[in-house]
């Protein structure tokens, strides 16, 4: 019994009945020890799961402070630990391993046709550095906390008598978790693809994944040593970015920044790499300039390492490194654009299926246009003289890191939950999800774009009372905004108990992963697949061969 | 077509002191196995690059902010124990690519001693690296014991750079830099040392040298930061 | 792409592995090769040390990073065999450095050029001296 559609020969072995890699083995350490990427994706999903409610609670917090001008919960201290929490969980616990490390390991290898990762155990190794990583971050929690804001800046974080040293090490960890993730994607993409799956036959979100794991790779080192420093600093006073001792703090951003800019990438291609699938299989449309988006992937890559002089407009950086980062930040937009266009072109006329990944990933294009429309005004050198520093920035890049990577995000987990599981949740109850969180989300940060742009500056613990109705604005956004993810995990982990049955192929996809049985078995498909004819060609599929209900 | 699975690939032992090797079972044959596991390991050697990297872009930051106490604290370095290093780690650098090629022609013996003349000359690196460290800190240059302060570590005994300014600020970048570049040699040492267990089992020959030919490039990459770091602290240009 | 899993061809591409014919990655270097790079090497490193002796004046850093520079790519080349190796195996190494020399040269230029700018740098300077953490409040550097 086999599954055939007429550009692929995919054995699915319907003959091993209900065998799958959920319920192939069992026991502590057959999830504690495996080598099954898919397996190691779904704890990696549950690792930032949680970090993603921490940060969210963490962000819900500082909400709640700034009900008042002066500060309605905390000291000013816990403020700034706050909203360092907050960030440093959400960025280096949460985002950037988000979608690589869970859904990134659960569907590439699927996609490419091969049995698991190019290296299993360093995939592994990963997920353990991670946890490590997570379990330092508590650490410094119970150590008294940290206060230097997720940026580390000196010589505030060299001086200041908190648990710098402790998640500066947790930082290094996660860092080298990240980089052997996208070392481990990059070697399978080159080495284990199917038999027939050239390079412009492989899905977009390969080519994300891909582009990403070039970043991890080349930026995250300089992360690392920069967190050695500063706590080679902390330990000995070396002073290499201590003005007091003749270092320059403006040498520690520069090394930050180049890291941090290319991690936004790090953080977004993904999502991008899921809009293009999304976008594809529920218009039921080829993509629209497939190559285009391909190598715009790698252009973002690229161009990400010229401009991270973009955060330091008012740092004491030389007039005329700024003019050029300022120059150079305008040509992001150019790639960026290619993709936000060749979506939006691949659902015009596509027959749309307003299912919950689509209205995600359809909330995800109007909010990604607004953030990244905002990050190229930003990028004017002297506008960001003055919207440095202010909400206008906050609520820029929780366009992109919350509003566009987060939905994204979502729309993966909606997308491939079916495949995952082999269960559906209740699409009544993820439409209405998606709608109070787009709206909670807008509702959340377009305030803060009005009261940045009149000069509310960030991290302030109280304010002044001409910015409280923005601020409460912005404090009942968040709260229908977490009302809407608190629903979103409600329905998708109550699936797992209670769920329907979901379809071997359940949106009739035609890249590899909704090829193999669904959840797929160990090794994923029986006999290695051979790939024939292009990519993203629905008019191959017989949706009747591949929409059985998973047995 | 394509094997189920069930198989294992093995690449036979081309004699009696060797053993034969397993392809991992999610590879489809030992070129993809190599090949995979090989690009791997240069993709962590590029983050060893940037890692390093980082410190290299610190030197000539402070070097061009500092030029007088760069000169100057070079010239407390002892240049003759860095030439001797240096040179020790090219003989080791050119041992281990000697390692490497016997392995590569299934010489058991020739890759076990080849590997152990490596792993004597990290210890000589080391050694004199601990001799030189030691004279460091009684000179009142290198931060080995904690402080809040930088007078702490740095109390420069013969007051011999309190004409530059900052004159901790080229020990600084020393200190740094050798001590990364130290672990390094240990790191591979250990590595080398975890290659001659394998090779006395039999376990690298002309079929199967993987492991070998991975801890080479690292052992090389070693040599190849010491290669920069020796004339830009011990001969500060 | 395709391989039994029978022994047969297990040693058929055990051999082809030995010999390494078209995959260009099995290369056995000569033991004459490596020992002339050796001597290369040890001749460089006598290079370095002598012309460090010799002022050149600012041209002494580009003297001696140039040698740095030839001995880098000797090992690289040939002890890595980097020479022999794939094309994406170069292009991955060799692509780092590519991307290590933008952290350089931005971070350097932005140094170089700071004492271009006019006024604002002369409200800048004195900030180092200025700073005080308050923790250190009762602590003058
Ligand atoms: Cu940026």
């Amino acid at each position: 019994m086999t599954t055939h559609t007429p550009h692929v020969d995919v054995h699915s072995g319907a003959h091993t009945g209900t065998t799958n890699y959920l319920n192939n083995t069992s026991g502590f350490m057959s999830w504690a020890g495996t080598l099954d990427h898919k397996r190691i994706g779904l704890m990696y999903l549950i690792g930032v799961s949680m970090a993603f409610l921490a940060g969210g609670i963490f962000a819900l917090l500082v909400r709640l402070h700034l009900w008042s001008p002066d500060g309605a919960l905390f000291t000013n201290e816990a403020y700034n630990q706050i909203f360092t929490l907050h960030g440093a969980f959400m960025v280096f616990l949460f985002v950037i391993p988000a979608i690589p490390a869970s859904l990134g390991n659960m569907v590439l290898p699927l996609m490419l046709g091969a049995k698991d990762v190019a290296l299993p155990r360093l995939n592994l190794l990963s997920f353990y550095l991670w946890v490590t990583g997570a379990a330092l971050a508590m650490y410094s929690i119970l150590a008294g906390g940290f206060d230097t804001g997720w940026t580390f800046y000196a010589p505030y974080s060299l001086y200041t008598n908190q648990a710098v040293i402790s998640i500066g090490l947790g930082i290094f960890i996660l860092g080298f978790s990240s980089i052997f993730t996208g070392l481990n994607f990059i070697v399978t993409t080159h080495k284990l693809r199917a038999p027939g799956l050239t390079w412009f036959r492989m899905p977009l979100f390969v080519w994300a994944i891909y582009a990403t794991s070039i970043l991890q790779v080349l930026a995250t080192p300089v992360l690392g040593i920069t967190v050695a420093l500063v706590a080679l600093e902390r330990t000995y006073h070396i002073g290499i970015f201590d003005p007091r001792l003749g270092g320059d703090p403006v040498l520690f951003e520069h090394f930050f920044w180049f890291y941090s800019h290319p991690a936004v990438y790090i953080m977004v291609l993904p999502a991008f790499g899921i809009i293009s699938e999304c976008v594809s299989v529920h218009s039921r449309k080829p993509l629209f300039g497939y190559k285009m988006i391909a190598f715009s992937s790698l252009a973002i890559a690229i161009i990400s390492f010229l401009v991270w002089g973009h955060h330091m407009f008012t740092s004491g950086q030389s007039t005329y490194a700024m003019f050029a980062f300022s120059f150079l930040t305008f040509f992001v937009a150019i790639p960026t654009a290619i993709k936000e266009f060749s979506w939006v072109a691949t659902v015009w006329k596509g027959s749309i299926d307003l299912n919950s990944p689509m209205l995600y990933t359809l909330a995800f294009l109007i909010i990604f246009a607004i953030g990244g429309l905002t990050g190229v005004i930003l990028g004017v050198l002297n506008v960001d003289i003055h919207l440095h520093d202010t909400y206008y920035v906050v609520a820029h890049f929780h366009y992109v890191m919350m509003g566009s990577i987060s939905l994204a995000f979502f729309a993966g987990l909606h997308h491939w939950w079916p495949k995952m599981f082999g269960v559906m949740y209740n699409e009544s109850l993820a439409k209405l999800a998606c709608a109070i969180i787009f709206i909670g989300f807008n509702a959340t940060f377009i305030p803060q774009f009005i009261m940045g742009s009149r000069g509310m500056p960030r991290r302030y613990a109280e304010y002044a009372a001409e910015y409280q109705p923005f601020h409460q604005a912005s404090t009942i956004g968040a709260m229908i905004l977490g009302c809407g993810v608190a629903l979103m995990f409600g329905y998708l982990l109550a699936s797992l108990f209670a769920g329907k049955k979901a379809m071997q192929n359940q949106w009739g996809g035609v890249t590899l992963d909704w090829m193999t049985p669904t959840p797929p078995p160990l090794e994923n498909f029986h006999q290695t697949p051979v790939w024939r004819g292009e990519v993203y060609d629905y008019s191959t599929l017989d949706l009747r061969s591949t929409q059985t209900p998973v047995s | 077509m394509s094997h189920d699975g069930h198989h294992s690939i093995v690449i036979p032992a081309p004699g009696p002191e060797f053993v034969p090797h397993t392809v991992a079972h999610h590879f489809d044959s030992p070129v993809q196995e190599f090949q995979a596991c090989k690009l791997g390991f240069w993709l962590f050697l590029a983050t060893e690059i940037l890692l390093f990297g980082g410190l290299f872009a610190a030197y000539f930051y402070f070097h061009e902010a500092y030029p007088e106490t760069f000169r100057l604290g070079g010239q407390q370095l002892n240049w003759k124990l860095g030439a001797v290093n240096t040179t020790v780690l090219l003989l080791s650098s050119w041992t281990m690519a000697m390692g490497v090629r016997s392995a590569q022609t299934s010489q058991k013996k020739a890759t076990i001693l080849f590997c152990w003349l490596t792993v004597l000359g990290a210890a000589i690196f080391m050694g004199i690296k601990f001799v030189e460290y030691k004279a460091k800190y009684e000179h009142g240059f290198l931060p080995l014991f904690g402080g809040f302060e930088v007078a702490d570590w740095f109390k420069d005994t013969h007051h011999v750079m309190k004409d530059v300014p900052h004159g901790h600020m080229f020990f600084a970048i020393y200190f740094t830099m050798t001590a990364i570049h130290g672990l390094h040699v240990l790191i591979g040492a250990g590595l080398i040392l975890w290659i001659i267990k394998g090779a006395s089992k039999g376990r690298f020959h002309a079929g199967y040298y993987l492991p070998v030919d991975l801890v080479g490039l690292y052992w090389h990459l070693v040599d190849l930061i010491w290669i920069f770091l020796f004339p830009l602290l011990y001969l500060v240009p | 792409m395709s391989s039994h899993p029978d022994t047969a061809h297990a040693h058929a591409a055990h051999a082809h592995a030995a010999h390494g014919h078209g995959e260009g990655h099995h290369h056995v270097a000569s033991a004459g090769l490596f020992l002339k790079v050796l001597i290369a090497l040890l001749f460089l490193t006598g290079i370095t040390v002598g012309a460090s002796r010799v002022d050149f004046g600012s041209a002494n850093m580009l003297i001696a990073m140039l040698i740095a520079c030839v001995k880098a790519s000797l090992v690289i080349a040939i002890f890595m065999h980097v020479w022999w190796d794939t094309a994406i195996n170069k292009i991955m190494f060799l692509g780092s450095f590519l991307f290590l020399s933008l952290l350089f040269a931005f971070t350097l230029a932005d140094q170089a050029t700071r004492s271009w700018d006019g006024p604002i740098s002369v409200q800048r300077a004195p900030v180092a001296e200025q700073w005080h953490h308050p923790a250190l409040a009762d602590k003058k550097p």
